[in-house]
């Protein structure tokens, strides 16, 4: 049996689909840049759907995030967010959140302070940009309406009563109710993505408002765990809202969640319809560096595929989705081995206190890059001129301490998209 | 009530163990995050309380006498949506197929073993028992049909045994078993395309529901024959009908057990699509003045587990031209993320009906949630579990061939081979 490889050429190549990875694919695809994406389900899988900037500094939580960017500016020079101007973040988190939209997911306009948004656990964290399905938690919380939060029977990992205990005391007008999801009333575990797509049935819809109408008394809103469609969730929402007669919202649940199955399907469905080639669910197996040009292998289910790109843009995570990888001794950067700067032993790696306020030395492990985010090699030189990188698996940052994981994804995204547009010219 | 591994004492297996052997380069049991994505995803998580992750973590356990016995193994269809999800790429269906294989022949559902017993009967391969001569009967009947009622198809050729055809076709035993007058409206495509083909005197069914009893060596068997015939006959091409497994089985089949196969493995679908953007198929949607609504469902076999998006794309491209722009909804989630919709696995042959039926209601929402009229699928097992499962949780649309429409488009549906169309297209 032959079987030909498949053979694509583009202009641009982004292996990885993370936060990164797509933003990266939406400012490629706005210039008109022909691309290529490869990559895994990875840490996307599990986002809240919130898109931070930064929204820690310190012990700090941030309520002004530009005020902690010029901070940052001045403590981490070498923060990835430091090598971006506020005018420029500004730039990639509308065009982003714009297409993000256009897409089909609405998202709150990025604004001037920081959105104080709902976590499954009844805390808060501080975020520049939300779902619109999400925002009414926020302002309700601001405002103290009176809300009701509802969970379900079956449905782990998302405990109404929980929630209500820890906001009670700065949000007093909340109260719990738990229901049985309709035509799910066995007993037997929900999955928040099972509901959500039950939800995108009218019928489903129609007795889950009903129910909720029933058990209002003088709620103002109601909030509840992100179940409200996987496609188009602002068509569920809206129609659901309309079905109960008041504002409603949603909070992000523990794994596996609703947000970022949307967000994947989306991109998914989407790049594909706007011309980018994209090779899902695989990981390229080797990287072939040119001074022409570059070549990528992988294999899918069906067989070989071959990328022929001028630039490549790299995005390919940490740990979890691969990006990096641990041993027992080092930390290498898993496709391309590019240096990593890291500590100089595994002892370095963790702090005595696992809470220590400045964090663990691991977590800043990462590669380096120059102006333009090209990665470096062990000389500091740029390893490839047509090799580019952004996300997490950059050096100098520490995107869960620092609530900062989309602002350094979308914000290097653009910076490297920015300057592989140039070498591509 | 006792636990199923009392009713069912089957030798257990290591899963753990083979697990190292049979997941592909890179993948472990021993990366899996626990993290759900898998059961979230699976129409089959908690039937038989069972789910993927559930399945691994017991794996984990070492917990192999459960593993071994729980009837959850023939509700999975081995659709591999959950390798698809997860950020490690785990497949549970491979273990799934092993667990099948360790079941002794008796305590199998008894509808899958008939069908792969049926297949290694005769030289037909035909699970539904169909014997070569029968076939030849029954081909040779309705092509005299075709020319005797169109004029069009005058010289119209169904062949047998056509040395160095293009075209190798593999059929599906649904037609000339049950709905001969089915078998008509491909044959009449390829006469409009001028296509090169023919049938074989053996090995020319498609199913294999050895694949899905478990039984490898079956299996092999299976494709070796029908490997064998497109050998002897010098085809270039291997094509099956509208049919989602036959396709993965041979395909992956060959690569499997390290067959010497001298033709490409081809889709209908990707030729479809090909005769009509060179024109060969002028085919356009005017007949659908009424608007219908078409969805379509993606067969994981064909699409996730083989050719992957691009026939995702062709099917989606030759719906459009079929039936309208504005007439196509997708379904949600769609291509290769779609829903297995419960008949696939052998699950329509393994009589558990209630299990199958409670798997299909996920798909059933997909399809109301579209409004569509319509469903397109070339895949038999989709055709029969979607209409079972509308009529169950009591949906009004219809399950459609692509060849059906293709030939309504270009006005060559006969009157007969309209049964799958509803009153409004009857007279069309």
């Amino acid at each position: 049996m032959t079987t030909k490889p498949r053979v694509y050429q583009t202009q641009l190549a982004v292996i990885g689909s993370g936060l990164a990875g797509f933003a990266a694919a939406v400012f490629a695809l706005d210039k008109g840049i022909s691309t290529a994406q490869v990559g895994n389900t990875g840490a996307i899988a599990y986002t809240t759907g919130y898109l931070d900037l930064l929204g820690g500094c310190g012990e700090q939580l941030l309520e002004d995030p530009w005020e902690g960017l010029k901070q940052l500016r001045n403590d981490e020079p070498r923060h990835p967010l430091s090598r971006v101007s506020d005018g420029e973040i500004q730039e990639a988190f509308s065009l982003f959140t714009r297409a993000l939209s256009d897409m089909g997911i609405n998202y709150t306009k990025p604004g001037e302070r920081n959105l104080f948004a709902l976590s499954p656990a009844g805390t808060t964290k501080p975020t520049l940009s939300v779902p619109e399905t999400m925002i009414t938690g926020v302002t309700a919380k601001d405002s103290g309406a009176r809300t009701l939060i509802l969970d379900f029977v079956g449905l782990k990992g998302f405990s109404a009563l929980e929630l209500v205990s820890n906001l009670r005391k700065s949000w007093p007008g909340l109260t719990a109710k738990r229901l049985e999801f309709p035509g799910m009333t066995t007993g037997a575990q929900l999955y928040p993505e099972v509901m959500a797509r039950a939800l995108e049935v009218e019928s489903t819809r129609r007795q889950l408002a009903e129910m909720i109408r029933h058990e209002l008394g003088d709620a103002e809103c109601v909030g509840m765990p992100a179940i409200m469609g996987i496609h188009l969730p602002d068509r569920v929402h809206a129609d659901l809202q309309r079905m109960v007669g008041v504002p409603l919202f949603e909070i992000p649940t523990m794994p596996p969640a609703v947000p970022g199955i949307r967000l994947r399907e989306m991109f998914e469905q989407t790049f594909p319809a706007l011309g980018l080639i994209l090779v899902p669910q695989q990981k390229v197996k080797n990287v072939d560096l040119g001074e022409a040009g570059t070549v990528l292998s992988l294999k899918d289910s069906y067989g070989d595929v071959v990328i022929e790109t001028r630039a490549v843009l790299l995005a390919t995570g940490r740990f979890l989705s691969g990006g990096l990888h641990a041993d027992r001794f080092s930390i290498r950067e898993s496709l391309l081995g590019i240096p990593v700067t890291q500590p100089e032993d595994r002892a370095g790696w963790y702090r005595k206190d696992y809470f220590d306020h400045r964090g663990h030395p691991v977590n800043r492990a990462g590669i380096e890059v120059d102006e333009l985010f090209r990665p470096l090699d062990a000389s500091g030189v740029p390893i490839n001129e047509g090799l580019f990188a952004a996300g997490i698996l950059l050096a100098h940052q520490d995107w869960m301490r620092q609530r900062c994981g989309a602002g350094v994804a979308i914000a290097s995204a653009y910076k490297a998209v920015e300057a592989l547009s140039g070498y591509l010219s | 009530m006792p636990a199923t591994s009392e009713l069912l004492p089957i030798a257990p297996i290591d899963f753990k163990a083979k697990a190292d052997e049979l997941l592909p380069e890179g993948a472990s049991y021993d990366s899996c995050l626990n993290c759900g994505l898998c059961s979230s995803g699976c129409p089959a998580s908690g039937l038989e309380g069972m789910d993927p992750r559930r399945f691994i973590r017991m794996a984990m356990l070492g917990m192999n006498e459960e593993l071994s016995n729980t009837r959850w193994i023939w509700t999975c269809t081995q659709c591999r949506r959950c390798m698809y999800v997860c950020p490690m790429s785990i497949d549970v269906s491979v273990l799934v197929g092993l667990a099948r294989g360790q079941w002794p022949d008796e305590k199998k559902p008894q509808g899958i073993v008939r069908s792969c017993d049926a297949q290694l009967r005769f030289s037909s391969t035909s699970a539904m028992g169909l014997r070569t001569e029968d076939f030849i009967e029954i081909v040779e009947e309705i092509a005299d049909e075709v020319k005797e009622s169109d004029e069009r198809f005058n010289d119209l050729e169904a062949p047998i045994d056509k040395q160095g055809a293009y075209f190798f076709i593999n059929q599906n035993s649904r037609e000339p078993a049950v709905e001969p007058e089915e078998l008509a409206p491909l044959w009449k495509i390829f006469h409009y395309v001028g296509a090169d083909w023919t049938y074989a005197s053996k090995g020319w069914a498609a199913e294999n529901f050895c694949m899905f009893a478990g039984d490898d060596a079956a299996w092999e068997t299976m494709v070796r024959q029908r490997v064998d015939a497109v050998n002897e006959l010098g085809c270039k091409v291997w094509v099956n009908t509208e049919c989602g497994h036959s396709f993965y089985t041979l395909w992956k089949g060959i690569d499997k057990f390290g067959l010497d196969a001298h033709f490409e493995p081809g889709s209908l679908i990707t030729y479809y699509a090909q005769w009509i953007r060179e024109g060969k198929l002028p085919v356009n949607a005017d007949w659908n003045t009424m608007g219908l609504k078409f969805t379509l469902q993606d067969p994981c076999q064909l699409v996730r587990k083989s050719i992957g998006d691009p026939v995702a794309d062709d099917l989606r491209f030759v719906a459009r031209a079929l039936v309208g722009e504005d007439n196509f909804v997708d379904m949600q989630p769609c291509r290769s993320a779609n829903y297995c919709c419960g008949g696939g696995g052998g699950f329509l042959q393994a009589g558990m009906n209630e299990q199958r039926r409670a798997y299909g209601k996920r798909k059933f929402d997909q399809i109301m949630t579209t409004q569509a009229d319509y469903v397109l699928t070339p895949c038999h097992n989709c055709h029969s579990q979607m209409e079972d499962i509308g009529e169950h949780y009591d949906g009004h649309y219809r399950v459609v061939h692509y060849w059906t429409l293709i030939c309504l488009s270009l006005g060559i549906l006969g009157e007969n081979e309209r049964k799958y169309l509803g009153p409004e297209l009857m007279d069309l």
